[in-house]
């Protein structure tokens, strides 16, 4: 009977202590992390607009350049009138995919694509966040919809789609065509 | 005239037979076979590699640090629990130090940091050593397994992305002729290269099944 109190009594001190201490850490770290997820987004959005800035001045670069604008529940960026972005996310093959996409003002064609989070197999999916594979949206247009194809692609709406990694680029077809159909709409009326 | 023999030679020390276990003979991946599935899923890539290394060792020293701080306050039948404990904390403080301070660093280990906690050397090294040794014998054995086993790692991982990718640490090493093997970019060529390894190293080693 003793011994089972010793060790309830060790095990709840073990969690007190552990809890208590991941407790005090998260409220120290929580604010940065806050902070650095927004930094994240804002020089994000200043990617996808094609707009230079230097990674001290983030937000002074996004405050003066880019307007947020809401419109039925979401989010556009627009840079003057040249493009606008806003953001995509839903689920990849493993987890979620967060990113912003931007639009040139006719509504037609992709001007930047950049990727925010993943957790795709890495070296495989995910190579998403690789350059030459994002550098391909650029110009692409997004009518009737894109689609990932295996091999070069060659129309208009193609993308090169990422080998043995089948899921994740049909996860991102999915995600990006439906995103930007919505967004699209929106804007549109 | 032989040379005068030192009184203790240092490969008889006890802090160098400790350190030196688990960078050879008792190595955590080719002998002890620990921390397999780590050992497959990141050695895509030699910075992965790098990454996870780091971070088992840095939490296999501070976790066998603690174990073997508390080891006589421990209740055996509890013990399994306080490992897991002690761990998850220094696994989850880790990454949210990682995330705060250093968030490119944070970005591209991704998922992995969060997983350390599930890695079988730190828990198998609580159990096997730090349970039952003093300080100083606990970090310096957690030292040679978190070193052993980053050193294998990055082996695989200068293999693996070579043959995958062309490249080691992003830097093109192939002929352009080189044709990408994706068999070994993903965990079943892993399979086969820790198997050659193990073969190689335990050869080498003179480890056999008696």
């Amino acid at each position: 009977m003793k011994k089972a109190l010793k060790i309830i009594i060790f095990v709840i001190c073990l969690g007190a202590s552990s809890s208590g201490l991941l407790v005090a850490l998260n409220n120290y770290t929580s604010p940065l992390i806050a902070k650095n997820e927004e930094l994240k987004l804002k020089s994000s959005v200043l990617e996808a607009l094609n707009i230079e800035y230097e990674s001290v001045k983030v937000e002074q670069v996004f405050d003066n350049n880019v307007k947020v604008v809401s419109k039925d529940g979401l989010i556009f960026y627009r840079y003057q009138d040249k493009a606008i972005a806003f953001q995509f996310s839903g689920a990849g093959l493993w987890g979620p995919i967060k990113g912003i996409v931007s639009i040139d003002s006719s509504l037609n064609k992709i001007s930047n694509i950049k990727i925010l989070k993943q957790e795709e197999t890495p070296g495989l999916g995910g190579r998403i966040t690789e350059e030459s594979f994002l550098n391909q949206f650029k110009g692409k247009s997004f009518r009737p919809s894109l689609i990932f194809v295996k091999g070069p692609a060659a129309k208009d709406n193609e993308i090169d789609s990422i080998t043995g990694a089948t899921g994740t680029s049909k996860a991102l077809e999915d995600l990006l065509n439906k995103t930007i159909s919505e967004y699209v709409a929106v804007l549109e009326r | 005239m032989p040379k005068k023999q030192p009184k203790r030679n240092i490969m008889h020390t006890k802090w160098f037979k400790t350190l030196s276990a688990g960078l050879w003979l008792d190595n955590p991946i080719f002998c002890m076979v620990l921390g397999i599935c780590s050992a497959l899923a990141i050695t895509n890539k030699v910075a992965n590699a790098l990454a996870m290394g780091a971070g088992v060792t840095f939490c296999l020293i501070f976790s066998s640090l603690f174990i073997s701080l508390l080891r006589n306050l421990i209740p055996p039948r509890v013990r399994i629990l306080t490992y897991m404990v002690v761990i998850a904390t220094f696994v989850i403080c880790v990454d949210n130090f990682l995330k705060a301070f250093f968030p490119p660093l944070s970005e591209a280990l991704g998922p992995y940091v969060g997983l350390i906690i599930t890695n079988c050397i730190i828990m198998g090294r609580c159990e096997a050593y730090a349970v039952k040794n003093t300080v100083f014998y606990s970090v310096l054995d957690a030292l040679g397994c978190g070193l052993g086993y980053s050193l294998v790692l990055i082996f695989m991982a200068i293999v693996r992305e070579s043959m995958a990718f062309g490249t080691i640490l992003e830097f093109r090493i192939m002929p352009g002729w080189w044709q990408d093997w994706v068999m070994m970019a993903v965990a079943p060529g892993a399979f086969f290269l820790l198997g050659v390894y193990l073969w190689i190293l335990r050869t080498l080693a003179k480890k056999t099944e008696q």
